[in-house]
């Protein structure tokens, strides 16, 4: 196919790429208008339910005030950084080394080499001492 | 689909007829269908939707619209350039027609199979399962990198033998319309069909997380293939789907949930010790690590099954 033809191909495609781009948006309105935006909320019930699942428990935990997000210390030396995804929540669990931990300025941000994982921020008054340890922060 | 044929002097190749754009045709279907769903699943509270996911999963959809526009062509090019070394001409006959059928369904089985057992196709195909839900959206949650993925080989035996490329194509369209209607919680066990078709209690199981469902049920039309190679698992009413893939995504964005597993094969390959690691990191199992410190599926599953086994146990 020489290049005449395939740009008349996405000429001849683009009314139907716009259309059924203005569907999906009509789509996602129905959903919001049927109420399908719940959000789960984290807390320590479900940072054990999590951390259960993969054989560990929760040893110390900290969750973000609007508990969509939170960073937990396991047994085994792991770390547990969980998100809530709608009316779900996703869970990481990673050996302390996998997971770089920084505090700053009453911030603190987790961030794996994972791209399916965008990294963790959330606001926290003061980090406990294995945090602050972890970001190299003095207790 | 029904492009550039009139110029190969190839009668085996051209179509009796014209074949229509059947996922084009079939869109307004799949639409209507999902309001409904939306709608029922609201009344009913059967089944789950989530507005973010949903809009996900339909943007990964128009999105592999538009890389098919932009890539299709080099595996439709590649099945012409197969085409050419045919062992037999089939044509356009109404057996071949059947045969194709079967053998494009067979096809679709290897592909999807091999597609969770090596890394490489699973890099593309991950994406499908990346939804914590299951609904119709789901089934609209499509790679954006399934022809550079190189998915399209899996198809090329088929042209090879001598099945035209536009009768191959077809059946693949039909495949993909057919298996739309199976991602939905809505419809429980259908019978005697369950023997032969891909159902959504069977699609269920395929999309499932739970260690006993794991690697199952990759029919695309025809649940005879995973019976026949030992890949059938039943749904269990005692134990519901969990949906999704092992390690859920944490990000709704379209860009991160098409190539987050790309990535993760660089990152590997990058940090590989050897040309052994790379290789197994690219062409091994979905988490597969040199010392074994991931999950794979097998893993999984043998973990499950050893638990199950000393819970049979009765304690002495």
């Amino acid at each position: 196919m020489n290049l005449e033809a395939y740009l008349a191909q996405w000429i001849a495609e683009a009314p139907v790429l716009a259309g059924s781009a203005a569907v999906v948006v009509f789509m996602i309105a129905v959903a919001a208008l049927l109420g399908f935006r719940n959000t789960a909320k984290i807390d320590a019930l479900e940072l054990a339910r999590l951390a259960e699942a993969e054989g560990a428990r929760v040893e110390d935990s900290v969750i973000a005030p609007n508990a969509r997000q939170a960073l937990a210390r396991l047994s085994g030396g792991k770390l547990m950084v969980a998100r809530v995804m709608g009316t779900d929540v996703s869970a990481r669990i990673a050996p302390i080394g996998a997971l770089q931990v920084a505090f700053r300025k009453g911030k603190l941000s987790a961030r794996f080499a994972d791209l399916g994982f965008p990294p963790l921020h959330m606001r926290l008054q003061a980090p406990p001492s294995w945090l602050a340890e972890l970001a190299g922060e003095p207790a | 689909m029904t492009a550039p044929v009139t110029s190969l002097s190839m009668p085996a190749y051209q179509p009796p007829f014209d074949i229509p754009p059947i996922i084009t045709y079939a869109v307004p279907a799949f639409v209507l269908l999902i309001l409904i769903e939306m709608i029922v699943v609201k009344v009913t509270k059967r089944g789950r939707y989530e507005m973010r996911d949903s809009a996900t999963s339909l943007a990964m959809g128009l999105g592999n619209r538009v890389m098919g526009i932009a890539f299709g062509g080099l595996a439709f090019a590649a099945y012409l350039g197969a085409y050419q070394f045919r062992l037999f001409d089939l044509g356009w006959t109404w057996p071949v027609m059947v045969a194709c059928f079967f053998a494009e369904d067979l096809a679709y089985y290897a592909f999807h199979r091999i597609a969770h057992e090596r890394r490489f196709f699973w890099a593309s195909h991950v994406v499908h399962h990346t939804s914590q839900h299951y609904n119709l959206t789901t089934a609209l949650r499509q790679t954006w990198t399934g022809t550079l993925g190189l998915n399209f080989i899996f198809w090329l035996p088929l042209v090879l033998i001598g099945f035209p490329p536009l009768m191959v194509l077809m059946f693949s369209a039909i495949s993909l319309v057919y298996q739309f209607w199976i991602h939905t919680e809505l419809i429980g066990r259908m019978g005697p069909l369950e023997w032969v078709l891909n159902t959504p209690s069977h699609h269920r199981v395929h999309h499932a997380t739970n260690a006993k469902y794991l690697d199952a049920n990759y029919a695309g039309v025809l649940i005879i293939w995973d019976r026949l190679f030992g890949t059938f698992v039943s749904e269990d009413d005692k134990e519901k789907p969990r949906y999704g893939i092992i390690s859920q995504l944490g990000t709704f964005n379209p860009f991160r949930v098409a190539v987050h597993e790309w990535v993760g094969i660089w990152r590997d390959v990058r940090g590989a010790k050897s040309l052994r690691e790379a290789l197994g990191y690219v062409f091994g199992p979905p988490g597969w690590s040199p010392d074994g410190s991931r999950k794979t599926s097998r893993s999984i599953k043998q973990a499950w099954a050893a638990q199950q086994q000393s819970a049979a146990v009765p304690a002495e």
